[in-house]
């Protein structure tokens, strides 16, 4: 029996299920169990765990409270959530906060469960640790080297209030369409995505989804005026984003958010490394084909500017949309 | 009791109507009787003023008639003079001058019955006597006889002479002569002023020359005798005419202008009746316009108020079906989160029995081999006699691996299964209570348990309230309640979900029952934020809420007053900012009237 020298945590109050995943994870790693919040954290002070894996939904400190505190106590631990239902305040704060690496649903697939735990601690193991962001005041100056910024966003507002955010010191394009957003993707040279779900009546997150899994340096902020659990799920199992900003938009947070967007892409670049540590699932088969027929449907009644250079341009966009995300 | 629109209005405005036809139909009498009366008042004045007209003329009638006779007689008195006194009367009224007649004045008149003064019958005598003196005067008969000659035929049927001391010298009635006139109004003023005196009587008998004549207007006049020649009065002569025709045709023109004034009067009191019915009519015609126009206006107003009663009612009939949509929505709410959070609290043993399920599956199926290898190696045992057996194990080695593979740890298979026992009985009962908070199998109405309907309750509300808000179960002893537990479980649920929702954070819920008598209490208490001052007094109205638009329906609390109420039970809630909230609902043992089946 071959035995991963891999430490977990698995942390959650209902016995039944710490005792479950430790009998899962016990024959390939090696597995701690904690039933609260507080003996978890002693248990990470006291050993060097590679993967915490915790239930969102416990008494006195919820999982994305101890995952945000395993992060500050351990950086190099990676973390997954393990959630029963679907609490959208929840979900979006376990991004912002605790950088999870996954989500895990309940009941979960036996077979899947052991391989996620498997390369998160493949990943905690070789992969180098980013050091931690200070924590950066509200009111500090955005810092960046003329980097590319690209909002979609069905609001111009949005492109407005990011390019007024940011000065000078770094490029933003703004689009209302994806077939534009692929356009800018192809030729230019983009650091931070910003994007809503859903721009116009297209599924904005597969090209999110698709953009990270080929091209994992890009950071992706999503704006969100909906809550939709499975879609923000989707997201970071699929897309690693990096930061959700639920609608209405706070100027400040925002500020925050672009900050440290804009941090997160240094670090990544100049360290390509450390683009493991948000290795993303594969994303469905067939997102491409189905993203690219829904711009194609939609491109005719935008108005762009990509649509005015005339018969070419189906053409282009699907050798764009190809040349981006590699052979379909 | 119900507002009716049609019918108060109705009645309101029928006796409105009423009223006002009323104080019309009396107005409209006043005015009547006012034009009545003043009509009567004009006819009367108007008959006065004829009747006055009538007597003033037959007044001056009689005084011309008198004037024009009193001129004849005065005349007739000349010429009676002329011919008689010189020759005659003069000679004879010397004679009785010797007559003394003092001795007769003399005698004291007496006072009769009414004040009047009158001569006593032996003054009457006395000068009665004096009378039978004159008549035998010698050239009496020859007097009498040449007046009687002179007067026959004449209107005149009187002629008396007096002497200037009143003593009746002639008379043409003889039992006259001596009367004493010295005191009558009359003679004096013939005698003394020389003014002629006239008046006009009426005599029911009247001894005249004709012989007596009976109901005879007569002008008597006292006309003073001159002395031929000079103006000495000398005598006094008193004439009775007979005015009787003259008078009748008076009185007949009189009688005529008065018929006349009389059918004037008649004329006019029918035209003043003709236009007491003309007005009458109009103003009966008036009143029929006016209760036709308001029986009209009546019926409009009915028309659009039933109109607006109908539209109210249909309003209310689609605000009651929209009132009745939303708490259906609002209990499908509630209900759905209820589902959300079994579901949740399903899905935990769920996934460890499931993979604790398919875990041991899966050492069975590595204990296969190592199985099928005991069983051979038992069956070759029972056919060896001896203590050792050759045994070919080159096959088996070939498959050491998959032997060690399931060489598992049977114990903790055990403690597997023996979690998804664990697991089994988590589910059975959220099943279990699930059942027993709908009791969709039981009878609406029970005596019920409500401590342990209260368990239910929590149990549930357990699975959907965040992990750190604890609820703690105080329960004392309770007798059956007779209840609809299917409502108050919704009316609990509905409690504690509003506590949890006034805790941020981590927090307590503390469910307390308690008997009191023959009631019951249930205490829902948080440690949350409390209820502002300005939101306290609206918590149990309808439709309000606290909540963005969208998310609460304002129904819940709404709801679970009504339910309490139709239970004859209460609700109340204390709260303090900062500090919490306890609702208390009280509820009485036994039911007046049969609850209600609805929720």
């Amino acid at each position: 029996m071959t035995r991963l020298a891999g430490k977990v945590l698995c942390v959650d109050d209902e016995p039944g299920i710490v005792r479950s995943l430790q009998w899962l994870l016990q024959k390939q790693f090696e597995v701690f169990t904690a039933t609260s919040g507080a003996e978890a954290l002693e248990l990470v002070k006291q050993h060097d765990f590679d993967v915490v894996i915790s239930d969102q939904r416990m008494p006195v400190m919820t999982g994305v409270e101890v995952l945000r505190e395993v992060r500050k106590l351990s950086p190099r631990t990676m973390r997954i959530l393990l959630t029963g239902y679907s609490d959208m305040q929840a979900i979006v704060r376990s991004v912002n906060e605790s950088e999870v690496f996954r989500f895990i649903n309940k009941p979960w697939n036996i077979s899947e469960l052991p391989k996620v735990v498997a390369q998160a601690i493949t990943i905690a193991k070789t992969q180098p640790v980013e050091t931690p962001a200070a924590e950066i005041p509200e009111d500090a100056p955005i810092i960046a080297n003329g980097e590319r910024i690209l909002v979609i966003d069905d609001d111009p507002e949005m492109g407005r209030a990011v390019a007024d955010l940011v000065g000078a010191s770094a490029k933003v394009s703004y689009t209302r369409n994806l077939a534009d957003a692929v356009g800018i993707l192809n030729n230019e040279d983009v650091s931070v995505i910003i994007s809503e779900t859903r721009v116009g009546t297209i599924d904005a997150t597969r090209l999110v989804r698709l953009m990270k899994s080929k091209h994992p340096e890009i950071v992706t902020v999503m704006l969100t005026g909906e809550s939709d659990a499975d879609t923000i799920t989707t997201l970071i199992n699929q897309g690693q984003i990096y930061r959700f900003v639920p609608k209405p938009i706070r100027t400040g947070y925002l500020k925050l958010v672009l900050q440290s967007a804009l941090r997160k892409h240094g670090a990544l670049v100049s360290d390509p490394a450390l683009t493991f540590r948000h290795a993303v699932e594969t994303t469905s088969a067939g997102a491409m084909e189905s993203l690219i027929s829904d711009v194609e449907r939609a491109a005719p009644q935008a108005e762009t500017a990509a649509a005015a250079k005339g018969g070419g341009f189906m053409a282009s966009l699907g050798a764009g949309f190809r040349r981006l995300f590699g052979a379909g | 009791m119900r507002f009716r629109l049609v019918r108060y209005f109705t009645l309101a405005s029928l006796g409105m109507f009423g009223l006002v036809a009323l104080s019309l139909i009396y107005f409209e009498r006043e005015q009547s009787q006012f034009y009545k009366q003043t009509n009567d008042e004009q006819l009367a004045f108007f008959g006065d003023v004829q009747q006055s007209f009538a007597k003033q003329q037959e007044d001056a009638a009689r005084r011309d008639l008198l004037t024009i006779h009193e001129a004849g007689n005065v005349n007739l008195t000349r010429l009676f003079a002329n011919a008689l006194w010189e020759r005659d009367f003069a000679p004879f009224v010397a004679q009785v001058q010797a007559i003394d007649v003092t001795g007769c004045q003399a005698i004291a008149d007496v006072t009769d019955d009414k004040g009047k003064k009158a001569a006593p019958p032996e003054k009457k005598a006395c000068f009665a006597d004096i009378g039978k003196r004159i008549m035998a005067l010698p050239g009496f008969k020859a007097i009498d006889a040449k007046v009687f000659d002179s007067m026959k035929k004449s209107t005149v049927f009187k002629i008396k002479v007096f002497d200037l001391r009143g003593i009746t010298v002639y008379s043409s009635e003889h039992a006259q002569i001596g009367e004493d006139k010295s005191f009558n109004a009359g003679w004096r003023s013939a005698a003394f002023d020389g003014v002629p005196k006239s008046e006009l009587t009426h005599r029911g008998k009247f001894s005249a020359f004709e012989g007596v004549v009976e109901n005879r207007d007569l002008i008597g006049s006292y006309l003073p005798v001159l002395e031929p020649g000079s103006s000495r009065i000398v005598g006094v002569f008193e004439v009775y005419s007979d005015v009787t025709p003259f008078l009748k045709q008076i009185q007949q023109t009189s009688g005529q202008i008065r018929s006349t004034a009389t059918d004037n009067q008649k004329k006019l009191g029918e035209a003043a009746a003709a236009n007491q019915d003309a007005v009458d009519a109009t103003s009966y015609r008036q009143l029929a316009t006016i209760a036709g126009l308001l029986l009209l206006l009546f019926a409009a107003l009915l028309v659009i108020v039933r109109r607006a009663e109908k539209i109210i009612q249909q309003q209310e009939a689609d605000r009651a079906h929209a009132h009745q949509q939303l708490a259906q929505s609002e209990k499908m709410a509630s209900l759905g989160q209820m589902v959300a959070g079994v579901a949740h609290q399903l899905n935990t043993p769920l996934a460890f029995s499931q993979n604790n399920i398919l875990m041991v599956k899966d050492a069975l199926q590595s204990m296969e081999l190592p199985m099928k290898v005991a069983g051979r190696l038992s069956s070759i045992l029972e056919d060896v006699d001896g203590d050792k057996v050759t045994i070919k194990v080159s096959q088996l080695k070939a498959n050491l691996d998959k032997l060690q593979e399931g060489n598992v740890d049977v114990t903790m298979l055990q403690e597997m299964l023996k979690d998804v026992l664990g697991g089994i009985d988590q589910m059975s009962e959220l099943v279990v209570n699930l059942r027993d908070f709908t009791r969709l199998d039981r009878a609406a109405t029970t005596n019920a348990d409500l401590n342990k309907a209260l368990h239910t309750v929590a149990y549930i509300a357990q699975t959907v309230l965040p992990k750190n808000i604890e609820l703690v179960e105080e329960y004392g002893q309770l007798p059956s309640v007779e209840c609809n537990p299917s409502q108050l479980n919704q009316v609990f649920l509905n409690l504690i979900n509003n506590a949890a929702q006034a805790i941020e954070g981590p927090g307590r819920i503390r469910i307390r029952s308690f008997a009191e008598g023959d009631q019951v209490h249930v205490e829902v208490q948080d440690n949350g934020r409390g209820i502002p001052d300005d939101v306290l007094p609206h918590i149990f109205d309808l439709y309000y809420t606290t909540k963005p638009a969208g998310e609460g329906t304002g129904l819940g609390l709404a709801i679970a007053r009504n339910i309490v109420t139709e239970h004859g039970g209460d609700i109340t809630v204390s709260t303090r900012i900062g500090v919490g909230t306890t609702f208390t609902v009280t509820l009485p043992v036994r039911q007046e009237a049969p609850l209600a089946q609805a929720a």
